[in-house]
């Protein structure tokens, strides 16, 4: 059980998939613009990362090596397919706004990257736990963005807007912005980490 | 001392300039300029100046504060990115616009590179298009010159974008400055002024704001009329920032390149950049981008106009 | 030889359950999906035509041209329509209202992809807002968004040539 909990911690920080490993950050810049989106985002890629990663550790053995990534592909586009029909039809507005990127979740290199680097190669267990922590720590660092972006771009927070009245700035609505947030925040992880460059 | 400046290959040529007398003396040159801002547009103007260079001191003297770095704000850069950034903005901003631009560009736009000598984009343009992309309304809301009833006007430049006809206005006028735009841009004759007299201190060498004026006008009088060759190409140094960039922001020692071979391509690649922009862009002016455009392309003109070092031998290989 | 009739074997084992799955979860969700998309198209309508009750679309060969709006007693009120524009990075689609006499009763946006806190704002009441009661043939009054023409043109400009299409195929419509 401790172990678990470890596999699942890694990801929230030690490995965190966007500050640490700088993966999956295409749709990192597009659907951070407000808190509802990243947090939808995340729990959608949260579900596929747990799907596959559960999915290849349990088929893992009757893959030949040659054609594992075509293999892992199918999987994780099963899952990507599923995830956008069910958003579509019960949260359409949701699957809307995050648009594209829903169906482009397939191509994300942290789920492909999970299958590849660690399920199959670990238990079936051990690889739902990371896969719900990569899932964990790809939402937070989503919503941590997302909040900063939300209420400097737009004045609200979760899609409310804020009493005392600034100009919004933007910029932070923009992809630039989106890039600006993730490279001062990036400045702070590796500060708290401890790791000087 | 060692971050101060990029060192290029020997043989080096030794003067007592000290990297903040450059900057004081750049600074002296632009005074003409600035004092033809607050004639044309007022006191206004005088603020938005104080104000950005205020800010952009404060930012230094906390970022190197927190990184823990020597503080030189006295060394006149951080002063110069704050007065060229104020120069950059229409007379009439509100007044936290050209603080919180000169605090983006020696945050972002400067320290977070590692400080003078270290950033690749001129510090001042990065926080000019921090705000043009931030807060557009108040970066294209320009004053009427010689007119202190803050009654706005467009700038020949956007008349020209919104139309397609060139505004009825005089060389003249356009070259004294009686002009919309912002404040250290329209006055050419005091650009002019300040930028003879960095020549004549052999601060600034002809290469990148000759090419820089010379290859635009070129491209601007062949595509830029009704035909080949028709195009009205003193209008478009005249207005704009074009002077004030091609002189006082594309020279910046830190982010063009070394080597003269290396300057004229950086400029003819401005010139270019800023027609293109101008002629058939989204935004009625690109000088500001297409200065970071090329100083995002500096590094790789130094590496292929490198100087041959003496006494060696071409590489034949160089890994 | 053998080997590749084996990996081939196996992957396409893997996409026939995957396929499999999909058409189960599509089997259960389809309906929903449309559903959706009716209930959404609807409540659009019904904001350009707040007194509407049927719409029932005029079709021309492969699609819907228009709607014809009729409030409760079935009395006809007018069209409703969609108009797409080229705006400043994205197309701007719009759905409006128009009654027969050729005023238009509301526009609303209904997707668009401009620049975030300028030319997005064009979806809000106080640009979308300045249609209410403006003539199809007269929209000089609506101004555009600051530092935002081409979003507001391509609005503007799209309704009035899409409206006065429309407006030529109604005016003798009861």
């Amino acid at each position: 059980m401790k172990k678990l909990f470890r596999e699942f911690f890694k990801g929230v920080i030690k490995e965190n998939p966007t500050f640490v490993l700088a993966l999956g950050l295409c749709p990192t810049l597009a659907v951070s613009t407000s808190v509802v989106n990243a947090v939808g985002m995340g729990a959608a890629a949260t579900f596929v990362l747990m799907g596959s990663n559960a999915m290849v550790a349990m088929i893992k053995n009757n893959i030949p090596a040659k054609i594992r990534i075509p293999c892992f592909i199918v999987v994780i586009a099963t899952f990507v397919t599923i995830v956008e029909m069910v958003l579509k039809a019960y949260t359409p507005g949701l699957n809307r706004a995050l648009g594209i990127y829903v169906p482009l979740i397939a191509v994300n290199c942290i789920v492909l990257g999970r299958a590849e680097a660690y399920a199959s190669k670990n238990t079936l267990m051990n690889s739902l736990f990371d896969g719900l922590g990569m899932g964990a720590g790809f939402t937070l660092a989503l919503t941590l963005i997302s909040s900063i972006r939300e209420y400097f771009g737009s004045g609200k927070i979760f899609g409310y807007a804020l009493s005392h009245k600034f100009e919004p700035v933007s910029i932070f609505g923009m992809p630039s912005g989106a890039l600006l947030v993730i490279g001062i925040l990036l400045i702070l992880f590796n500060r708290l980490k401890g790791r000087k460059s | 001392m060692k971050n101060k400046l990029t060192v290029n290959i020997s043989p080096h040529l030794h003067n007592n300039e000290s990297v903040s007398k450059i900057m004081w003396i750049v600074g002296i040159s632009l005074i003409p300029a600035g004092a033809a801002g607050v004639i044309i547009f007022g006191l206004n103007a005088l603020t938005v100046m104080i104000l950005g260079i205020l800010s952009a001191l404060v930012t230094e003297w906390l970022m190197q504060l927190l990184a823990k770095r020597r503080i030189t704000i006295l060394d006149g850069s951080a002063f110069l990115t704050g007065l060229l950034l104020a120069y950059n903005l229409p007379p009439g901003v509100p007044l936290w616009l050209p603080a919180a631009g000169s605090f983006f560009a020696i945050a972002i736009g400067k320290q977070v590179f590692g400080g003078l000598g270290q950033n690749i984009f001129n510090p001042a343009l990065v926080g000019r298009v921090f705000l043009m992309a931030s807060w557009p309304k108040y970066m294209t809301t320009f004053t009427k010159p010689l007119n202190f009833d803050a009654v706005t006007s467009a700038t020949p430049l956007a008349v020209l974008r919104e139309s397609g006809v060139i505004e009825n206005i005089s060389y003249l006028d356009l070259f004294l400055g009686r002009r919309g735009g912002c404040i250290g841009e329209v006055c050419i004759l005091a650009l002019v002024a300040g930028a003879l007299f960095l020549f004549w201190k052999g601060y600034i060498s002809w290469h990148i704001p000759v090419t820089y004026t010379a290859v635009f006008a070129a491209f601007v009088y062949a595509f830029g009329g009704d035909g080949l060759f028709r195009g009205d190409w003193f209008f478009h140094i005249l207005t704009g920032g074009l002077i004030l960039g091609a002189f006082f922001m594309a020279t910046d020692y830190v982010t063009s390149p070394l080597t003269r071979k290396g300057q004229v391509i950086f400029g003819a690649g401005c010139g270019i950049l800023t027609a293109v922009i101008r002629l058939w862009g989204g935004y009625p002016e690109g000088v500001s981008y297409a200065i970071l455009m090329m100083n995002a392309a500096t590094p790789i003109i130094d590496r292929f106009t490198r100087n041959r070092i003496y006494g060696t031998m071409i590489p034949v290989n160089r890994k | 030889m053998k080997e590749t009739l084996r990996y081939g074997f196996i992957l396409g084992t893997i996409c026939i359950v995957a396929g499999g799955l999909l058409a189960g979860i599509n089997f259960l969700t389809k309906p929903r999906i449309i559903a959706q998309a009716q209930a959404e198209e609807e409540s659009a309508l019904k904001e350009v035509m707040p007194e509407g009750e049927s719409f029932e679309p005029a079709k021309k060969e492969n699609g819907v041209i228009y709607y014809r709006v009729r409030d409760k007693e079935g009395k006809y009120i007018g069209a409703a329509f969609k108009a797409s524009g080229k705006g400043y990075s994205s197309a701007v689609d719009t759905l409006a209202g128009m009654s027969p006499d050729g005023q238009i009763i509301a526009v609303k946006v209904l997707s668009q992809n401009e620049t975030p806190g300028l030319g997005a704002n064009v979806v809000e009441p106080p640009f979308t807002g300045q249609f209410a009661g403006k003539n199809i043939q007269d929209l000089e009054g609506v101004q555009a968004i600051t530092g935002a023409t081409i979003s507001s043109k391509a609005v503007i400009d799209s309704v009035r040539e899409k409206g006065k299409e429309i407006f030529e195929l109604i005016k003798d419509e009861k």
